[in-house]
């Protein structure tokens, strides 16, 4: 059996909207093992975002734990927070998030970087020949298409080889051909790297493609929150 | 058609920026809405009566008394003249039965004065009753300074009046403000006893006529020109006199209403940057409204409307701001102007506060209104909103927008040519920062930084799109012009009053008789030179006249005035010849011909030159002279200087009086005084140190109305940047929460927030203060002819305090995101 590298635990998630109260995540408990991909899946709605900011440290459950690596991180400081994201986690998300002053090269180099990995530059470089685009490394954001800018983001997410990547929704601002090409990349880099891949998505072609999936309804789980 | 609902809510919605705004409007008008009111008060109490101001319909001046065929021709006109009266006025010391003196205003009156207003006494008996020979009417300052009152004798010159009223009023000086002295009334037929006008005496004469038919005005004013003695003698109605009050008010309220239009431009800005940044924030509302169906038009007319919403509660708010600053007007024109002549804002200010404050609000938010036609519904869809092309309206608009400022200012100014000047030099100064501001980011873009925090806040300044290169260009034109203000105004005044230097004479004697020479050298004890002063005029270069307005203009200089020339055959101790080897050039007996010295700053107003010939007239005799050599000079302005030095023998002869300038202990003074009045009373004592403290108490006050009236820019610069980092937070908050996503720690946020702040003021403040040091040392050098002094610690408390400020809300407006959780913004992004 493989190691547990991400569990969550009786996790719920309220949110206040004026007076009102309203639950998005209700006593929700899933184990993620090192090098699985995994899929959590479910209608616009059912909470799949919220969960996966949550197990991604970007947002605090309203009760429950997450644990990830063998540490608790539910109650981290933003800064306590800081170090997880950029060694042990990697994020694609569905709006991109380039940062807008850098070019491609610079995004990617970044996280590495910020951890002051002196061959950030060389790890950049060989990530954005990977994914075809060295031509490209000059140009900013803006400069890209949508599907340019996803790869960017991949190989921002790559570059600490983390052993988390967190993806939400990595091909809803794509036509279905650049949506094909990303999830390739993605499932080559997971399998290459054998990095655990965590995907919010309500695609049934690309969930097809997972280890496990983990269904959500209305904020509650509805299957594959165990290990299988 | 107008949808209430929505229009209301969008004006509710982005409440900084429109605090932002309104408060910008405010401001734009709150200053000129209470100088215009001002302006009419000056107008309408001081200066508005041309007739009463100068005392009849025509006016003759001379600095000498009337020649013989001007006095014809006056007398000829005799049908034409319905009234006639002289007057001479000049400064001396008078003195009380005791010993004390004071130097005062005498102006010696023919009855019938004055032709037209009024002189008010204290006793409310008419003017002319009261003063009779024999009798004095003076300003209350007199008897409080010589402790005297109605009813004693004044010892004036060679004779005893005595005092027999009191002025409270002229309407020909309606305010005090340039006159070292009180004013002392007495009858032209004292003159000969008082014995104070002799040859050269510095006197003003002048001949009040009153006409008796309007329409003959400029005839008589033809006839009686063609009689004076050109140069010498200056005939003039009530309409083309020159006042000297006039002209002081007109150059006070002109320079305000160039500091109130610079506040009015600097809050335009803001007014522009504010509504940008609130339709940036917007766009995506815009986008959707627009993907609903509604019109171009739809949007234009709402956020229109919005903006003049806007705009109205600004213009009531300036309006109210302006009635407060003009109650405060009375204690801030203190000594200048009587508190009676300032009124309250009248219903005409409000609404020309109405309309400027409309005007200013449709031309400043035009180009932000403009731009609503290029928001595209596909904005939606796509985080980054791209520009439509510009088209030739709108760059027509542009042209409109610009000439109507143009007018605006004109209009403010009541001069178009410096209306013009003012605009080309504001739009000068933007373009010139623009570029420099350009190069500064190009080379910040070449440099390779290693630190990763102060590189992203390079990278941040540098992104595509962002408006750093405006908010550059809007702080650095602000800081400069503020900073020039504050650097022209203390340098004048260093110059002029505070650096008084200890050696400097501090007692200037005038008007003394050749006669005079030894008793008077004998008097102040032996040791002091005496310059002769011979009064003449320069009347051609090279045998090209000198015309009024065509030679160049120093410190308000010129070369058609009357100047005085001496004649000397050795340099004074701070003289140092420039050109020309030595003072005069000899021929080969050792005998200097007839030529003369000049001054380098008449050399420079003239463009003259060694070898130039110079025609003067002094008092009707031509005299033509090469210039031989240039001198310069080591010390202040304070120290004795003369244009033009001849070879004794060629002035000796002519009509002259002498002038000393010497330093005594300031206890002395009074003593010095009294003697010299005592045994020569047609000597003019002048206290040159306490007339500088007189005077630097004047600059005092106007530096105070000039730094109130600075502190609205100053406020719209502060609105500005306030405005500007606001528009620029939802990138710095965007890219927060992304350093946060991939592992930058709040230190580093906060560092790349601060650096990015810090540099953005540096540039900002350091171009400022180059262009503010560059304009001022110019202006010092060319237009004032003073030494510069740059006053560096001034500059750098202006750096740092727009870096504190800066620093400071750009950290304020940012700093809430650190602690935020980055999913809030990444939700509000996603949903949105």
């Amino acid at each position: 059996m493989r190691e547990v590298i991400l569990e969550a635990n009786e996790l719920s998630k309220t949110y206040t909207i004026g007076e009102r109260q309203e639950s998005v995540l209700e006593a929700v408990s899933l184990q993620v093992e090192a090098g699985e991909f995994v899929v959590i899946s479910g209608t616009s709605g059912s909470g799949k975002t919220t969960l996966l900011s949550i197990l991604s440290g970007l947002d605090r459950p309203s009760s429950g734990r997450v644990t990830m690596a063998g540490r608790d991180i539910t109650e981290l400081s933003e800064d306590e927070l800081a170090p997880v994201r950029n060694e042990l986690t990697g994020f694609v998300f569905q709006a991109f998030h380039l940062v807008p002053s850098l070019n491609a090269l610079e995004n990617v180099m970044f996280p590495a970087e910020l951890k002051r990995d002196p061959a950030a530059k060389d790890k950049a470089s060989t990530l954005l020949q990977k994914v075809g685009l060295w031509h490209r490394r000059h140009n900013y954001p803006q400069q890209l298409s949508g599907g340019e800018k996803q790869r960017v983001a991949i190989c921002r997410a790559l570059i600490n080889t983390p052993k988390i990547i967190f993806a939400d929704e990595p091909t809803g601002n794509l036509d279905s051909e650049n949506s094909r090409s990303i999830i390739e990349l993605l499932l080559e880099l997971h399998r290459e790297h054998n990095t655990t891949l965590v995907m919010a998505t309500h695609s049934g072609e690309v969930a097809a493609q997972a280890d496990r999936i983990i269904q959500l309804h209305d904020g509650r789980l509805q299957n594959g929150g165990g290990v299988g | 058609m107008v949808n209430f609902r929505f229009l209301i809510r969008e004006m509710l919605e982005a409440r900084h920026q429109a605090a932002i705004f309104i408060l910008c409007v405010a401001l734009s008008i709150t200053s000129l809405v209470a100088l215009n009111s001002f302006k009419r008060d000056v107008h309408q109490s001081i200066t508005g009566d041309a007739r009463a101001l100068h005392g009849g319909d025509l006016i003759i001046h001379s600095h000498y008394d009337f020649s013989p065929g001007l006095l014809a021709a006056v007398n000829s006109l005799e049908a034409d003249i319905a009234g006639k009266v002289r007057t001479w006025q000049f400064y001396s010391v008078v003195r009380n039965s005791g010993d004390e003196t004071l130097f005062s205003n005498i102006m010696a009156v023919e009855p019938g004065y004055p032709l037209y207003g009024t002189v008010t006494l204290a006793s409310g008996a008419p003017f002319a009753k009261q003063l009779a020979p024999g009798t004095t009417v003076v300003g209350r300052e007199l008897l409080d300074r010589l402790g005297v009152k109605v009813g004693d004798m004044l010892q004036v010159g060679k004779t005893k009046v005595k005092i027999v009223d009191v002025v409270t009023h002229e309407s020909s000086r309606p305010v005090d403000i340039f006159s070292f002295g009180p004013r002392v009334f007495v009858a032209a037929a004292d003159l000969t006893a008082m014995d104070l006008v002799r040859t050269g005496s510095r006197v003003e004469y002048e001949m009040l006529l009153q006409v008796t038919n309007q329409d003959r005005l400029s005839q008589v004013v033809a006839q009686l020109q063609k009689a004076a003695l050109p140069d010498q003698e200056r005939v003039s109605t009530f309409q083309t006199a020159r006042s000297g009050l006039k002209r002081f008010f007109d150059n006070l309220l002109f320079f305000l209403s160039l500091i109130s239009i610079f506040t009015l431009l600097l809050a335009g800005i803001g007014m522009q940057s504010s509504l940008s940044a609130l339709l940036r924030q917007k766009e995506k509302s815009l986008a959707i409204v627009r993907a609903l169906g509604a019109t171009q038009k739809f949007l234009l007319l709402h956020y229109l409307l919005v903006v003049l919403l806007y705009g109205f509660v600004g213009s009531c708010l300036g309006i109210a701001a302006g009635v407060a600053l003009k109650y405060a007007f009375p204690y801030l024109f203190a000594g200048i102007i009587p508190p009676e002549h300032v009124s309250g804002l009248g219903l005409f200010d409000i609404a020309q506060g109405m309309v400027l404050g409309f005007l200013v609000v449709l031309f400043f938010t035009f180009l932000p209104l403009y731009r609503l036609r290029e928001v595209k519904p596909n904005v939606i869809f796509r985080s980054e909103s791209s520009q439509a092309p510009r088209g030739l309206v709108y760059y027509l608009a542009i042209l409109a927008g610009f000439s109507f400022l143009t007018l605006l200012v004109i209009h403010q100014l009541d001069d178009s040519r410096t209306g013009i000047y003012f605009m080309a030099g504001t739009s000068g100064l933007i373009v010139l920062i623009a570029g420099l501001a350009k190069l500064i980011l190009l080379a910040l873009k070449r440099l390779s930084i290693r630190t990763l925090p102060l590189r992203q806040a390079f990278r941040s300044l540098l992104r595509p799109g962002n408006s750093t290169q405006p908010v550059i260009v809007t702080l650095a034109s602000a800081l400069s012009v503020l900073l020039a203000i504050f650097l022209v105004e203390y340098n004048l005044h260093s110059s002029y009053v505070e650096s008084y230097p200890q050696d400097a004479p501090n007692l200037f004697l005038v008007d003394i008789q050749p006669g005079q020479r030894q008793g008077f050298t004998e008097m102040v004890g032996g040791n002091v030179q005496l310059h002769p002063i011979i009064r003449a005029r320069l009347k051609a270069i090279n045998g090209e006249p000198v015309k009024r307005g065509e030679q160049r203009r120093r410190f308000s200089d010129s070369l058609t005035r009357e100047f005085n020339l001496t004649y000397r055959d050795a340099l004074l101790p701070d003289e140092v010849v420039e050109a020309g080897g030595t003072l005069y050039k000899m021929d080969k007996k050792g005998h200097a011909p007839l030529q003369v010295s000049i001054l380098d700053t008449v050399a420079e107003m003239g463009d003259i030159r060694l070898g130039d010939i110079l025609d003067f007239n002094i008092q009707g005799v031509p005299l033509k002279a090469e210039v031989t050599s240039i001198r310069t000079r080591t010390k202040s302005r304070l120290f004795p200087f003369f244009y033009f030095v001849f070879p004794t023998e060629y002035l000796q002869k002519a009509p002259q009086t002498l002038f000393a300038a010497i330093h005594v202990e300031k206890s002395v003074i009074p003593q010095l005084e009294k003697k010299v009045v005592a045994a020569y009373p047609n000597i003019s004592v002048i206290n040159m140190a306490e007339t500088a403290v007189q005077l630097g108490g004047m600059m005092q006050k106007l530096s105070a109305i000039v730094n109130f009236f600075a502190l609205f820019s100053i406020f719209a610069g502060a609105l500005i940047i306030v405005s500007s980092i606001l528009a620029t937070r939802l990138a710095r908050v965007r890219e927060a929460v992304y350093y946060k996503v991939l592992g930058g720690k709040s230190g580093f946020v906060v560092s790349v927030f601060f650096f990015e702040n810090i540099v953005l003021g540096l540039i900002s403040s350091l171009l400022g203060v180059l262009l503010a040091q560059g304009g001022s040392w110019a202006l010092c050098h060319f237009l004032f002819d003073i030494p510069y002094r740059p006053y560096w610690a001034a500059s750098m408390l202006l750096v740092v305090l727009t870096l504190l400020l800066v620093v400071g809300v750009g950290m304020t407006s940012s700093i809430s995101i650190i602690r935020q959780k980055p999913i809030v913004f990444l939700r509000e992004q996603t949903i949105e």
